[in-house]
């Protein structure tokens, strides 16, 4: 599918309803100083000038109010007229004060004079900072083409500037890391089955009105987004049944009815055999089935040989367990909340599989447009504005990056790994400049080393960066873009349970020499050539977008900064449809066997790890989003470093105590830097874990550098999903090093004869 | 008289630390010290399961607090308000229990910052800036400052799940006297350290076993710190003398 069809889909998924507005009953009246002079009396951030806006901490993009006092921001809390998120922000939203006032923020445009990676810059203006940037995109593409411009994007900053890229043709304007590194997988399993992205940026699941939940691997709680997190506990408060699946007992295990220790890469293997049971057993929503769902015949078929007596020596489970969880959440059907999970790209082949097995557990529920179940996202309107640049996609080349090598791929853009590999090779074409916005790539693409190769072969690399992370320091020109607390974006609609339409803006003036995305975009376009960008200020877009609501940018700051609407989650079975071409629940996806991909999930086993390792893996701190947050100064004294977790029992045998300071080791022989254990019952023997980000490389992040280990240098062994180019991140193992001498680590459960273990090997996709 | 407290319910508490931060965004609050903190506790093995949560704690505002008896500051005779217009005169050190709130206070005007009532809290919830000259005994103060503008202190109005309760306990319809009177909620108290905090917690019984293990005081720390912190004392007293001076 292409990237267009893709959007016409979502979009046809929003099923448009007239928006319905609520009263203005809860007034926002902050406490006001009575008088200019006696606001900075007044204690804490009492008497602080408020300026509602929306949080860039992370993606979910809560609404805030910004308090300032005497031109300093003081304090960020919730925007209490959100019925998403009220007076809440979270760890990291609540210390957007330090990303503003970060003392080593990228301040001054500056142009790299040592070598790429060595962290040595000039400052220059911005004249020579965006013309040379214009320079050597118009002469790359004149040299190769247009296809030889890549540009990484992610999050509100890089919006603008992937206009430039596809404006200038290059089919790489877009190669997001949050999809091909993280999402992906999930999200095309849930499009292919429901019609729309049903777990991408958001995550249509009602686990505020569910009677039962089950999380594979989803661990809310350290993974944080304010309403998201609300929801869930809510649903706890109202009684739900929690049943969580996961190699470590995460924070969201601790709160368990029923807690699996599944062994890592099997999850799929449970899954099928858990529909084959209810499927057997009529256990199943057969009027949901009958009425909603295509494919009922084949999925039946496809999974009659995954029994629960299979499944229990793949699993590491207990059949009993395995039995009591799946009738607990049969029982509690329709409404069950199916957790679509979010980051997904663990195993490469089997990642878009095990999505899809949730997806069709979720209509074998009947769990699918009622309270406690997916649900269908409430299209909020905004008027649509164009900035004037090329809206039709750029011309294929002969041999596509983005549509040659995963059939599925092009849903989402450039599989990162495949532009990666263009750079080294040249093959299918060349790839020169790279153009790097709101990701740091070090930190996020699985083997940093081979990007780092990349970056070397290229004839220029540029990024806009907040701080000097690994990215900047490996850039030829560093923009410095301005932060959410100091820009406009564009008008924010949310489509969840709680809809709203809220706006971005400045809650303080830009800082140093920073710019806003959009000027940069902007100026970018200009000198490049571009008819783009016809706007001269946010404001004036903003204001055209508001048009489309009804509203000023006056009005809606009247109004508190946002306006709230009725939500339409749910559907009448009579009308009940989805976006699919049939307008049914997809069970099995003709689409993938059109392209000779299983339509049904088949159990993939990843490899076991190789004596003396255990399977890494990774996850989220409550106070940290990906690798940006570790140099903010209150997030840092939070969690200044990550830990190891290692089962008690292994770091019994190996004489390993709680609290030391090891080095890592993985297959391929790459070290990790110090980083301390944690012994603990609640991780599986054969896995350990850390929270991801840390260990940064960048000398410039005074407080981040060098700060715990990271996952990300250590995971150089990686493999494609063969539905849409993820790269996997979970197919690394680790042992450990003490004081010199390496350590294997021993192996208390046994892998069965049906998971091949891992043999290292020349040319494969990724890793050595 | 009225007693402020707080319940956190650690079945809703996630431990995202929101409110360690927004304590320290409203009131300043410079890194690494701290008024309100989370410490991840497990995942370990209890009497009563394999359990992962978390201890948000703060100051504890106690029944009998400890701290405001080794205050070495000459005491002072003040006169309280209460809301309904009541007045009490008490006698009251650099630091105090507020007799119509029962929150314990640090006067810091009257503070000379020899660090007594820091050495003495066996909740470890108070802090002396020593890098500042003139470093005053800091600590949370359940936010009066905004309650008297009817505003919810800071790290209840940011709490992401509302798994912090705040209430007044002498008032029987508020929310935190009906969970406390249900027997439910417990606080961190051992037979050696007895002296009635006013942060409740609720949760599951492995959850509450962990927590209690983990971080229960025992030590009578109040009770070691006249002697040794004499000279503290001094050389405080001395400072600011020479400052005067």
């Amino acid at each position: 599918m292409k990237r267009r069809n893709f959007l016409k889909l979502s979009a046809s998924a929003c099923a448009a309803l007239a928006a319905l507005q609520l009263g203005d009953k809860d007034i926002f009246r902050p406490v006001q100083a009575r008088s200019a002079a006696e606001a900075p009396k007044l204690p804490g951030s009492l008497g602080a000038k408020e300026i509602t806006s929306v949080c860039e901490m992370c993606f979910w993009r809560c609404p805030i109010v910004g308090k300032v006092k005497n031109g300093r921001l003081v304090k960020i809390e919730g925007n209490p007229k959100s019925p998403a998120n009220g007076t809440r922000v979270c760890a990291r939203g609540n210390s957007g004060v330090q990303l503003l006032y970060d003392p080593d923020r990228i301040k001054y445009p500056l142009k790299r004079t040592g070598s790429r990676g060595e962290g040595k810059w000039a400052r220059i203006s911005w004249d020579e900072a965006l013309d040379e940037v214009a320079h050597n995109l118009k002469e790359t593409k004149r040299k190769y083409g247009p296809h030889a411009l890549a540009f990484f994007d992610h999050g509100a900053s890089a919006e603008f500037m992937r206009d430039i890229f596809k404006t200038l043709g290059s089919e790489n304007y877009t190669n997001e890391p949050a999809f091909f590194q993280c999402v992906g997988p999930a999200a095309l399993a849930y499009l292919m089955t429901y019609g729309y992205v049903t777990t991408g940026t958001r995550q249509y699941i009602d686990m505020k009105n569910a009677k039962a939940m089950l999380f594979i691997g989803t661990h809310i709680g350290e993974n944080v987004h304010v309403s998201h997190v609300r929801e869930f506990i809510e649903g706890l408060q109202n009684g739900a049944k929690l049943v969580v699946v996961d190699p470590r007992y995460s924070a969201s295990a601790a709160k368990a009815d029923i807690y699996l220790p599944i062994r890592p890469g099997t999850d799929t293997a449970l899954l099928l055999a858990w529909m084959n049971f209810i499927i057997s057993e009529g256990l199943y929503n057969k009027e949901f089935v009958e009425k909603h769902c295509t494919g009922f015949d084949e999925l039946k078929k496809a999974v009659k040989k995954y029994t629960l007596q299979w499944a229990s020596p793949i699993c590491d489970l207990p059949v009993r367990d395995m039995k009591k969880a799946i009738l607990l959440l049969a029982g509690n059907s329709p409404h069950v909340a199916v957790h679509p999970g979010r980051h997904s790209t663990w195993y490469g082949r089997g990642d878009t599989g095990r999505h899809q097995a949730l997806a069709i557990l979720a209509a074998l529920f009947g769990a699918v447009g009622v309270e406690g179940g997916l649900y269908f996202p409430t299209h909020v309107k905004k008027g649509h504005i164009s900035f004037g640049c090329v809206e039709e996609e750029p011309e294929t080349p002969a041999k596509s990056i983005s549509e040659d090598y995963y059939p599925f791929a092009s849903t989402f853009g450039s599989p990162t790994s495949k532009i990666i590999e263009a750079t080294l090779t040249g093959k299918p074409y060349p790839v020169k400049l790279w153009g790097i916005n709101g990701v740091n790539i070090l930190q996020t693409i699985s083997n940093p080393y081979h990007t780092m190769e990349a970056i070397k072969k290229l004839d220029f690399i540029f990024c806009e960066e907040i701080l000097p992370t690994e990215t900047a320091i490996w850039s030829d020109i560093v923009l410095p873009g301005a932060t959410y607390l100091e820009r406009y974006d564009t008008v924010y609609t949310f489509d969840l349970l709680t809809p709203y339409l809220t706006v971005r803006q400045p809650v303080v003036k830009p800082m140093f020499e920073v710019k806003s995305s959009f000027w940069i975009a902007r100026e970018l376009a200009k000198r490049t050539g571009l008819k783009c960008f016809n706007y001269n200020n946010e404001v004036e877009f903003i204001e055209e977008e508001l048009k489309g609501a009804g509203l000023t940018l006056k009005e809606l700051n009247q109004k508190g900064g946002i306006v709230s609407y009725k939500a339409n989650p749910y559907r009448d079975p009579k009308e009940f449809k989805v976006a699919t071409e049939d307008g049914k629940v997809q069970l099995a996806v003709e689409d993938f066997a059109d392209e000779d991909l299983d339509p049904v999930p088949k159990f993939v086993p990843t490899p076991a790890p190789p004596k003396g390792y255990v399977r890494l893996v990774y996850g989220r701190s409550p106070v940290h989003t990906f690798s940006r947050t570790m140099n903010n100064k209150w997030l840092h004294n939070e969690a200044p470093e990550n830990l190891l977790w290692l089962n008690d029992k292994v770091a019994k045998k190996v004489n390993i105590k709680d609290g030391e300071e090891v080095v890592l080791e993985n297959q391929d022989g790459y070290r990790s830097w110090p980083i301390k254990i944690k012994v603990t019952p609640g991780i599986r023997p054969d896995t350990a874990y850390m929270v991801h980000g840390f260990g940064s490389r960048s000398k410039q992040l005074s407080k981040a550098y060098k700060q715990g280990a990271s996952d990300q240098f250590l995971v150089t062994e990686y493999e494609d999903d063969p539905f849409m180019g993820a790269s996997s991140h979970r197919t690394n193992f680790i042992r450990i090093v003490k004081a010199g001498k390496v350590i294997n680590l021993p192996e208390l459960c046994p892998p069965p004869k049906d998971i091949p273990r891992f043999v290292p090997q020349k040319n494969r996709t990724g890793g050595k | 008289m009225s007693q402020l407290a707080m319940v956190i319910d650690l079945n809703k508490c996630v431990g995202c630390h929101a409110c360690a931060i927004a304590c320290r965004a409203e009131w300043s609050v410079p890194v690494p010290y701290r008024r309100n903190w989370v410490k991840r506790l497990g995942p370990e093995t209890t009497a009563k399961g394999l359990a992962f949560t978390f201890y948000p704690g703060l100051c504890n505002h106690c029944d009998d607090p400890k701290c405001t008896t080794v205050c070495p500051v000459d005491p002072e005779e003040r006169v309280f308000k209460s809301k309904d217009g009541k007045t009490k005169k008490i006698s009251i050190r650099a630091t105090y229990k507020d007799p119509f709130t029962g929150v314990v206070l640090v006067d810091k005007e009257r503070c000379i910052g020899c660090g007594n009532c820091v050495e003495a809290c066996p909740y470890e919830a108070r802090y002396l800036n020593e890098e500042l000259d003139d470093p005053r005994a800091d600590k949370c103060t359940f936010c009066v400052e905004r309650l008297a503008y009817n505003l919810e202190p800071a790290c209840v109005r940011t709490c992401i799940t509302g798994a912090r309760i705040f209430g007044d306990l002498s008032d029987t319809t508020s929310q935190v006297s009906k969970i406390v009177n249900s027997g439910k909620a417990v606080r961190l108290q051992s037979k050696e350290v007895n002296i009635g905090p006013n942060v409740y917690y609720v949760g599951k019984d492995r959850d509450i076993l962990l927590l209690q293990q983990s971080c229960t005081p025992h030590e009578r720390k109040w009770e070691n710190v006249m002697a040794p912190m004499r000279r503290e004392i001094l050389k405080a007293a001395i400072k600011r003398i020479a400052k005067v001076v």
